[in-house]
């Protein structure tokens, strides 16, 4: 504790500040009033809006790239049903004539991927595996491609959309696992170039949106500043979502619930106009595409706040360049140009968290944290780099709810306000 | 201080002995002789509890039996006997009369009367639980035997008898062999198989601490005509032995070597297994020596047999003694050396008493010395000060490494026969390690993976052995252990750690195992030379199974992947049936429009000319094709399919036949003339 003192004393910023114990809110006092602060965001918002009027974002055409890439768009039932048709019908054939069958299957693996700085995000290349039948080590899953196929092909001729749960249930002997099912799903999607949802189906509902947003779903009129604490889940079907109205200045995006809550139940979205939106975690289909609708039907900057550790930066980059999973629809999943508000590495002396607070990394920490140092689309971005270097070399991580060690209402009182007033994003 | 005679219990005959330092009530400087040292400190030489006191004197038994045979080159054969001696057996043997209690209350196991109440009344409840059981006609459990009431007092007593065919002792000397602790044959720089050199004479102070019977010896040498027969205890107080009666009998069938029988306390019940385990795996290491097991008692179906038979007549050689290294000594060896040394001058001191010192380089050493050291100055009047100096130097000078050549690792050939012999595994591989040096001491690591097996438990079984004899207890902080449960990827080698049944055999031979503990049970995993050697030779083990386990997994697939493959032909083609029935329905009732080529097909559908029967019928004889094209690939790639293969083997032949042995490490070649 003397020891902290020393330190405030010695800097020079902090003569504002009031010399009070263990308990208080530090830099409050160095908090100017709301408006300030709002000015300082619409500024931000309106340069965001008049910029991107005049400037188309690229797509991959645009790219004179040297190999192809494969992108699925959103297909209507119908092309859907064609596709599904058309494969049937050749794989028909092949057997009939004698030479069992065979699907052609985009490889999803990691030699396949590769980072676009130019678009930013992540896209799958065009290499194809053979996945025969009579092959002890493919029979199964084409079996189960053939199954999926089957699965599509009906929810095209009835139109209702189905979870990817109930999809495992319906032949729960052969899937064996939901995985199994999930990941030929995928396959089926990619196969036919067309985005899952287009397939009908869609994952249970995990993200969570809150805050000054109106949206129609499905019909109904949502106003999601009307959806109490819980706030309004993010519908799996976002080709059912429109209307989209806002008046907020930004969208702050949220890694975790625990962060979530204290923001909704404190009304943050009153004193600072945005809206509030979190995936628990992972980011889900549904979250992704959701935000990347708000993005770009209302042109707000986003603001990430994620823990301080290698996880919390690895979801911001699926929210910003994609999973690796679901490269070959990064165009619709990924929302560029995401700010990363906090928690950075340097926050953790800058707002000095306390010892306790902090975490010693793990080994398994500290090298997925290198690997993200090599990764593009970290590097593309020099501040990001830094704060990275930075969490390495110190070891330390730390997670949102470090910041309650100065009261559970720090994070929205004085953390977030002062990051917004002194614009402290990269 | 009279622990010798307290200790020895009420049956101990001859009290009057330790009278005499009871007198001594002010503190004196006493002396403590090395016999009561380790009756004191029982534990260190592993006489912990009586069982595994029992345990600790049946090994000392074997491996000094094994020791005189190998000592001779002769095939070993150990016969061990543990022979359960009632307690009014042991009483009429000692010669004391069996008492029956007068004074009940006396005793640690009397019931009171109360206790008495309460036992009889659980008894009666539970008859009359057991009575309505029976009236209900439900299967009842035997009510367990009472159990025996033991007290304190009720000991267990065991003659253990080990009979070799090694080299036997000497007449005269056998007294000084058992009776004096501290005294052995086994002092040299060498791999040898005991801990301490105490052997037998820790099992015989146990016999005196615990039932006050000595030690009998009978004891042949090789063409000797007569046989040494000696019964003797030891006086523990002076280290010396106490001789009951030691005459030379006729000896008739020329045998040779030593039978020592001795009768202690133990523990059958809970030492058992140990007992059973460290046979098993003295076999595994020694298959070139027979061992036949007998326990005997009174309850005939507890009786134990079990013949470790003999698999091979090629011995690992006797390990030879060495010098010292000049890295591995201490000042003191310094001194004892320079005591015992029949070299005169330093030059021929250092050129002679140690290894991987030449002439030349001992030249160099004594001018790095320093000016008050000369080659030809007498080594027996260096001072404290130069040992020092030599002591110091020996440290940071640079010498070659010890070579292997003095150890006498157990052999791959032998090892894999050991473990083929006794768990019958499905697969072995072994592999024999260079030497290497810690500390100065050489030491190789020779290893073994096996699959499968009799008797092997699921997950990791391991087998430990430093200096050919097995180490059983303290198992989890030895190098082996971790190594095998923590650096071995099993997975990449296709071996699942918790599914197969796998043997990991490590044998550590050197002239100084590094032993952590009192009890020299285990090898600390902090010596990263011996901790990386053992990972080598495990994962080279691994590596020569992964062809093999490969291979049967090809096999086993050849074998199964029709079955693999049609199992999935109802559910493929069905979905695909489903999809053409719902084209074809789309299609009669005009809702959708189709190209010529596809019409031609669903019309077949509508038709019922394609059916769900049709496609499977067409893909079985698809798979059937493709499961022939393989199975001819397999066929020529692999060579001739393979015959079910049974194990022989060769019978050793009798008679005196000329031959001559090539030895390899892992195979014996014998060409007979």
């Amino acid at each position: 504790m003397a020891d902290k003192k020393k330190r405030r004393r010695a800097d020079p910023d902090s003569e504002d500040e009031d010399s009070v114990g263990h308990g208080a809110q530090p830099f409050k006092k160095r908090l100017k009033s709301d408006n300030v602060i709002l000015s300082g965001l619409r500024k931000l918002t309106e340069s965001l809006q008049s910029n991107n009027t005049d400037q188309k974002t690229l797509t991959l055409s645009d790219l004179d790239l040297s190999f192809n890439c494969r992108e699925v768009a959103d297909l209507n039932l119908s092309s859907v049903q064609d596709a599904v048709e058309r494969l049937i019908i050749r794989v028909t054939q092949s057997i009939l004539s004698g030479s069992g069958f065979s699907f052609d299957v985009p490889a999803r693996g990691n030699a396949n991927q590769l980072y676009i700085p130019e678009l930013d995000r992540i896209v799958l290349k065009d290499k194809t595996s053979i996945r025969p039948y009579a092959n002890v080590s493919t029979v199964r899953k084409t079996t189960i491609t053939a199954r999926i196929l089957q699965l599509v092909h009906q929810l095209c001729l009835k139109n209702i959309h189905v979870t990817k749960r109930d999809l495992f249930y319906t032949d729960v002997k052969l899937f064996q696992d939901q995985s199994q099912s999930d990941t030929v799903l995928d396959d089926v999607s990619c196969m036919l170039g067309c985005t899952r949802s287009s397939l009908n189906v869609v994952a249970a509902e995990k993200g969570i949106v809150v805050g000054r947003i109106i949206f129609s779903d499905n019909g109904d009129m949502i106003d999601c500043t009307k959806m109490g604490m819980g706030g309004k889940a993010i519908p799996p079907n976002i080709d059912r979502v429109g209307d989209m109205q806002s008046d907020a200045l930004f969208i702050l995006l949220v890694e975790k619930d625990a962060a979530y809550m204290r923001l909704a139940e404190d009304r943050f979205y009153n004193r600072f106009p945005c809206i509030i939106i979190t995936a628990k975690g992972q980011p889900d289909v549904a979250t992704r595409l959701f935000l990347k609708k708000m993005k770009t039907e209302l042109k707000l900057p986003v603001l990430a706040l994620v823990d301080s550790d290698p996880y919390g930066l690895k979801i911001l980059s699926v929210y910003g360049c994609g999973s690796k999973n679901m490269s070959y629809d990064s165009a619709n999943l990924t929302t560029p140009d995401i700010k990363w508000l906090g928690i950075r590495p340097s926050d953790l002396d800058k707002y000095k968290i306390p010892e306790q607070c902090r975490l010693p990394m793990t080994e398994q920490d500290i090298k997925t944290g290198k690997d993200l140092l090599e990764e593009d689309f970290v590097k593309k971005n020099p501040g990001w780099v830094e704060e990275l270097s930075l969490m390495v070399k110190t070891k330390q991580k730390a997670e949102i709810q470090a910041l309650s060690s100065f009261g559970f209402q720090y994070l929205s009182e004085v953390y977030l306000p002062l990051k917004l007033q002194q614009e402290d994003w990269l | 201080m009279d622990t010798g005679g307290s200790s020895e219990g009420p049956v101990e005959p001859k009290k009057g002995k330790s009278k005499t330092p009871r007198k001594a009530k002010e503190s004196v400087l006493k002396q403590k002789s090395p016999a009561e040292f380790f009756a004191e400190n029982k534990n260190i030489a592993g006489f912990d509890n009586p069982g595994k006191s029992l345990y600790t004197t049946v090994r000392e038994l074997v491996e000094n039996a094994l020791d005189s045979a190998e000592s001779i080159s002769e095939l070993p054969i150990v016969e061990v006997t543990i022979e359960e001696i009632g307690k009014s057996k042991f009483n009429s043997m000692i010669g004391l009369i069996d008492r029956e209690r007068i004074d009940e209350e006396l005793y640690d196991d009397f019931e009171t009367a109360k206790a008495r109440e309460k036992r009889l009344a659980k008894e009666a409840r539970d008859q009359e639980i057991l009575g309505k059981s029976v009236a209900l006609g439900k299967k009842v459990k035997e009510p367990s035997a009472q159990k025996s009431m033991k007290g304190r007092g009720e000991a267990s007593f065991f003659r253990v008898t080990c009979k070799d065919n090694g080299r036997g002792m000497p007449h005269d000397d056998i007294p000084n062999m058992f009776g004096r602790v501290l005294s052995g044959t086994k002092y040299g720089l060498k791999q040898t198989r005991g801990k301490f050199g105490l052997g037998a004479k820790m099992a015989l102070i146990w016999s005196k601490m615990s039932t006050g019977l000595p030690i009998e010896i009978s004891s042949s040498m090789r063409g000797q005509s007569y046989t040494s027969f000696c019964r003797l205890d030891i006086d523990i107080h002076r280290n010396v032995p106490h001789i009951h009666l030691h005459e030379k009998k006729e000896n008739k069938e020329g045998w040779h070597g030593a039978e020592i029988q001795v009768v202690i306390e133990g523990n059958w019940s809970t030492y058992r297994s140990k007992i059973l385990h460290y046979m098993r795996q003295m076999a595994v290491i020694t298959p070139y020596a027979q061992f036949l097991f007998k326990f005997v008692t009174d309850a005939a179906d507890k009786n134990v047999t079990i013949r470790f038979a003999r698999r091979t007549d090629v011995m690992p050689p006797v390990p030879s003694e060495t010098k010292h290294h000049p890295s591995a000594v201490d000042l003191l060896l310094i001194k004892r050396l320079i005591a015992e040394t029949s070299k005169q001058n330093l030059l021929q001191f250092l050129q002679h008493e140690f290894v991987n010192i030449g002439k030349i380089y001992a030249e160099r050493l004594i001018g790095e010395m320093g000016p008050d050291f000369s080659p030809k100055m007498a080594v027996k009047s260096l001072t404290s000060q130069q040992i020092v100096r030599i002591h110091q130097l020996f440290r940071q000078a640079k010498f070659d490494d010890p070579s292997g050549d003095c150890l006498s690792p157990a052999g791959e050939y032998n090892l894999r026969l050991g473990i083929i012999k006794e768990l019958h595994p499905d697969m072995v591989a072994t592999c024999s390690g260079s030497p290497q040096v810690f500390e100065g001491h050489p030491f190789i690591v020779e290893a073994g993976v096996s699959l499968g097996g009799k008797d092997v438990k699921q997950g990791l079984n391991i087998f430990r052995f430093a200096n050919r004899i097995p180490l059983l207890f303290e198992q989890g902080a030895d190098v082996v252990t971790r190594t095998a449960m923590k650096r071995i990827n099993w997975n990449s080698y296709k071996i699942n750690q918790t599914q197969d049944k796998i043997g990991v055999y490590v044998s550590i031979v050197s002239t100084k195992i590094p032993f952590k503990g009192t009890g020299k049970e285990y090898i600390g995993d902090d010596i990263s030379e011996i901790a990386s050697a053992v990972k080598t030779s495990i994962r080279q083990c691994c590596v020569q199974l992964k062809s093999k386990i490969v291979k049967k997994i090809q096999a086993r697939e050849q074998q199964e992947r029709k079955r693999n493959l049609s199992k999935y032909i109802p559910n493929a083609t069905g979905a695909i049936y489903d999809v053409l029935k719902e084209m074809a329905e789309l299609h009669s009732s005009k809702r959708k429009r189709y190209e010529e080529e596809d019409v031609e097909i669903l019309k077949k559908v509508s038709a019922r000319v394609i059916t769900a029967n049709t496609l499977q019928e067409k893909l079985a004889q698809h798979v059937e094709q493709v499961d022939y094209e393989m199975a001819v690939d397999y066929a020529t790639q692999s060579g001739v399919s393979e015959e079910p293969r049974e194990d022989s083997y060769i019978q050793a032949l009798e008679g005196a036949n000329q031959f001559v042995d090539f030895h390899s490490p892992i195979f014996v070649f014998r060409l007979f003339q």
